[in-house]
């Protein structure tokens, strides 16, 4: 035979494998709303970038009627491409094909992807749409899930992992997404659960429906499973780009470095944060004030949104902001908070990404229930984020900071590299109300007029201790800065922290307060 | 058990505060993010916004009022 006709054979092949489950499959996913495996890799990487490996793979399942059915590609796209330039490895199950059922060789084409990411130390990128384990191929289906979660474990902290969420991902399926960095989802599309509404109606007799138990604005707001939340496809796959483009390649290397450029004039700091302590703002406006191009990009933006986390650049280089949000139940640290932040300054540490944190809370949440949901080991978390990281560490500390708040927030004693303070700060032990009627307590109760006198005392607390000076005579805090300066400070911060050593004792690994 | 859907309706104090200023009358057409009340809680003047655009139907605290942790300030529909 020519080689001609060969080649006439291979294109043959590749035809049939391309039209994934057919065409009344393909057409149901599109009635769903849906973009089609192939779709979305193409939506989502550069253009003409992407090559498919294991396009032939086939099942090997023989029980239940399997041997004779074809399964083209097995339920699942692999390959290599890239998004603004910069290489990904990626996976995306094709529900029109047996909806995207999990079997054996479905499995090891996604294992092979995740080695090759590994090994080539480039992100991950997993666009998840499956019914879930194939009933027909039985343990070999769990053996497969088996082999996915433990590569996602080994590849964490050394190559970025993104799942997407375009599609039902249920049972054991989402232990591979929550084990990843950032997880997407999209309204409508989404449906994470490990147990659905059937088997919670059956065993529980509640009933529920799929969007309310684990849609995407579900975990946007309720769980924090999802880091970004969006109304298309569309708009997840340029959310991934823009991801992309602040992250490393992996843990040996930083993020590339962009074009530094001022923050926009119409962001003026100093007109921001009010003076007065009580009064809130948006503190997503402070940080936008400071970055690169006034540009923010914020993860977990509806789930515990008393703190606020997420990237931007300072003098083209990517950093990590972690800001208290006064305008968000007054920016208290609580259970979901401190999960939050901690995840996050673990991620940047991991990925050489320096840390910025922005300061300005009234403390822990009080509450029986925050007591009972184990605020002290969540809390515990955060510190122990901060305390670990050793990626240079800059603080700002914008107006209060006070008790276990303070020490939290990345402060001296937990090896910021850097701690600035606005003249706004107040930073103590607790705050002047509280303060005054534990310490004057006898001179209050004994006063002639006790009312008056504990608003002389807290008046003087406040004066006395409610301000950056106390601890910047201990040198707790390095200076008290002008708002204007914050950026230039931190700038300067960042050049003199980049050749930052800071060893610490050999061990396995600790063992934070999960 | 019962579970906690997401709710856009009714709004609720985050914790135990005074409330300070009403923002809206019931019947008032509001946009999500509008300033329905400032509860003075956790040493701040909290803004607590329409989680929802729609119809003010009830308003269920005046400036003055202690209100716990909880209880529902504003209804919207």
């Amino acid at each position: 035979m020519p080689l001609k006709n060969k080649i006439e054979e291979l294109k043959k092949r590749k035809e049939e494998v391309l039209q994934g489950g057919g065409e009344q499959a393909v057409a149901k996913q599109v009635a769903m709303g849906k973009l089609t495996a192939r779709e979305r890799i193409i939506a989502l990487l550069d253009e003409d970038s992407f090559n498919e490996y294991d396009m032939f793979v086939e099942h090997d399942a023989r029980d239940f009627g399997m041997d004779g059915k074809v399964l083209h590609g097995d339920g699942v796209i692999i390959g290599t491409g890239t998004i603004y330039g910069a290489p990904v490895a990626i996976y995306a199950q094709d529900f029109t094909v047996a909806g995207g059922s999990l079997g054996s060789m479905h499995a090891r084409k996604i294992t092979k992807i995740m080695d090759y990411a590994l090994r080539m130390r480039i992100p991950l990128i997993g666009i998840n749409d499956s019914g879930g384990a194939r009933i027909q191929e039985g343990v070999n289906s769990l053996a497969g899930y088996g082999e996915i979660f433990w590569r996602n474990t080994l590849s964490s902290g050394i190559i970025p992992q993104i799942s997407v969420i375009l599609g039902p991902c249920a049972g054991g399926a989402v232990y591979s997404p929550a084990l990843t960095d950032f997880v997407f989802a999209v309204n409508k599309i989404s449906k994470m659960f490990i147990t659905g509404p059937e088997v919670i109606k059956s065993v529980l007799g509640e009933e529920i429906s799929q969007e309310d138990l684990g849609g995407a604005r579900v975990h946007a707001q309720i769980t924090g499973n999802a880091h970004f939340y969006a109304e298309s496809e569309y708009e997840c796959f340029e959310q991934i780009k823009k991801l992309i483009t602040y992250i490393p390649w992996n843990n040996t290397r930083k993020a590339r470095k962009f074009e530094p450029k001022e923050p926009k004039v119409s962001y003026n700091i100093e007109d921001i944060v009010p003076g007065d302590p009580k009064e809130p703002y948006d503190v997503r406006n402070v940080i936008r004030a400071i970055a690169d191009d006034s540009d923010f990009l914020e993860i977990q933006e509806k789930w515990a949104a008393n703190i606020v986390i997420g990237f931007g650049r300072l003098n083209g280089e990517t950093v990590g902001f972690v800001a208290n949000q006064p305008l968000v139940m007054a920016g208290v640290l609580d259970v979901d908070s401190s999960d939050k932040a901690a995840r996050f300054v673990r991620y940047c540490d991991a990925f050489n990404i320096p840390l910025v944190t922005l300061v300005d809370l009234p403390g822990y949440l009080p509450g029986i229930d925050q007591e009972h949901a184990g605020v002290i080991r969540h809390g515990a978390k955060l510190l122990y984020a901060y305390s670990e990281a050793t990626v240079p560490k800059m603080t700002v500390i914008l107006r209060k900071a006070y008790g276990g708040g303070y020490i939290a927030m990345s402060s001296r004693h937990l090896r910021a590299d850097f701690v600035f303070a606005w003249p706004s700060a107040e930073i103590a032990v607790m705050g002047p109300e509280g303060a005054a009627n534990i310490i004057f307590r006898k001179e209050i109760s004994e006063a002639p007029d006790p009312e008056a006198m504990r608003r002389q005392k807290v008046e003087e607390y406040k004066e006395k201790f409610a301000n950056p000076y106390v601890a910047a005579a201990k040198g707790y805090i390095d200076t008290v800065i002008e708002p204007s300066e914050t950026r230039r400070l931190l700038l300067h911060a960042l050049e003199v922290s980049s050749t930052k050593v800071a060893d610490r004792p050999f061990k396995k690994h600790g063992i934070p307060p999960f | 058990m019962s579970y906690s859907k997401l709710d856009d309706k009714n709004v609720t104090a985050f914790i135990p505060g005074t409330i300070i200023d009403v923002k809206v009358k019931p019947g008032q057409e509001v946009k999500e993010g509008d300033i329905l009340v400032i509860l003075d809680a956790m040493k701040m003047h909290n803004r607590i916004i329409a989680p929802s655009t729609g119809r003010v139907k009830e308003v269920n605290v005046k400036p003055g009022d202690r209100v716990s942790k909880g209880s529902v300030l504003v209804s919207i529909e």
